[in-house]
């Protein structure tokens, strides 16, 4: 499906109230998966095995994060406010896939390298999709989105050649794929407003014909390392979707963690200096 | 693969950053700007990266500064999207389009295309990159 010409392209108050449903649904899909593959990996602060790949790491999750932002902002123009998308939304409404909630093992590089392929490896396309989106706004920030995460891949390939170039290295990638490649595939899982999204030419492909993409790009390059690839039609999948909401019991307690200090913190009753006097 | 031969690659990776393309209309530094418009551009002059000692106008980071009325719109990027200095900057610009007599309100809009790069850093930007040990 090609895609609108700037000149064609609609702004928001051009949109319709079903198209608008159906631009909130990607523009969430895009800004939760951003937001808590970030959350996961500030867990490596301090923790990755050296000082490089520690500031790498966190580098990388504070671009997610200003992706997630450029994300929310967008919604944030079509009428929600912060708490609304993040600190008071019901966990069952997020719709990021299974894949950036699982939790990390201890010390386990390889899943958090692998994680980080699989994803970025999907983001790319995802983005590609959305380039010659119909929604002006989102146009204007893929372009930017893109050239960062070029920086991510290329981290993540770097260090997957040099996981796997012995034995002890490649069993440790390998229990790792074997274990997120079933929850990787929730990344193409359609969600409720799949075929408005594409109609309306917000994303100009189906994900359906972006999860073979995937695969295409996934498969050669992890089979070029001498590790095995799941058959994706033969894994056994997990009963949550995370697109349609339902998620693993890792997202209520990552859930439960980043919203606490907001929660600490009661906005709506002000802290005060003094006791209140009689 | 024995790890006690070396591997076959180099022996350390890096990654290659590019400078990206120069763009021909970029950067805007207000040149041509006439009257209250050219004062705004002296203001925003003014405005220093909270990270560098150099002006955001030879940062390549405003892309645009029109006047209607005592109504000021600047619309500009960020290097990075994930920059923490987003408020300050957006702040910073905001009041000073305001200090220009004939402005009553300045309103900051960011824009994310075409992609900031090295290339739309002014040549005195480049200087100023460099005396502070940059290499560009």
């Amino acid at each position: 499906m090609s895609g609108t010409p700037n000149s064609e392209r609609i702004g928001r108050a051009d949109l319709s109230a079903e198209q608008q449903v159906a631009l909130e649904a990607l523009l969430f899909r895009l800004a939760d998966d951003e937001f808590v593959h970030a959350e996961r990996l500030t867990e490596w602060q301090i923790y990755a095995p050296t000082l490089e790949s520690d500031l790498a790491i966190a580098n990388i999750a504070q671009d997610e994060f200003g992706h997630a932002r450029l994300w929310y902002d967008l919604l944030k123009r079509l009428g929600y406010t912060e708490p609304e998308c993040l600190w008071e939304r019901d966990p069952t409404e997020w719709t990021h896939s299974l894949l950036v909630e699982r939790p990390f093992g201890d010390g386990d590089w390889a899943d958090a390298v692998l994680r980080g392929y699989l994803y970025d490896v999907a983001e790319r396309i995802r983005l590609e999709a959305v380039a010659d989106t119909s929604y002006a706004p989102l146009a204007d920030r893929v372009g930017k989105v893109l050239e960062e995460e070029n920086y991510h891949r290329e981290h993540a390939v770097n260090w997957l050649e040099r996981l796997t170039a012995d034995d002890d290295g490649r069993g440790r990638v390998q229990d790792a794929l074997d274990e997120l490649f079933p929850y990787a595939l929730s990344l193409f899982h359609p969600g409720p407003r799949e075929e408005d999204i594409v109609e309306f030419g917000f994303r100009t492909e189906p994900v359906a014909e972006m999860r073979t993409q995937w695969l295409e790009t996934v498969s050669p390059f992890l089979e070029s390392l001498d590790l095995t690839v799941p058959e994706p039609d033969e894994v056994e999948r997990p009963d949550e979707r995370g697109r349609d909401g339902t998620h693993t019991d890792a997202w209520t307690e990552l859930y439960d963690e980043f919203t606490a200090t907001y929660h600490e913190l009661e906005f709506e009753t002000p802290a005060t200096l003094r006791a209140t006097e009689e | 693969m024995p790890t006690d031969v070396p591997m076959d690659s180099e022996a350390c990776t890096f990654t290659e950053f590019s400078d990206g393309d120069p763009s021909s209309e970029y950067p805007e530094t207000g040149a041509d700007a006439t009257g209250i418009e050219a004062e705004v551009w002296k203001a925003l002059y003014e405005v220093e990266d909270p990270e560098m000692p150099v002006s955001i106008v030879d940062l390549g980071l405003i892309y645009d500064v029109s006047v209607e009325g005592d109504r000021c719109v600047v619309e500009m990027t960020l290097t990075y999207t994930g920059c923490p200095a987003r408020d300050i900057l957006l702040n910073d610009v905001a009041c000073a389009a305001e200090t220009v007599a004939g402005i009553s309100e300045a309103t900051v809009t960011l824009r994310y295309s075409p992609e900031w790069n090295v290339a739309m850093v002014t040549d005195e930007g480049k200087d100023r990159l460099r005396d502070f040990g940059l290499s560009v």
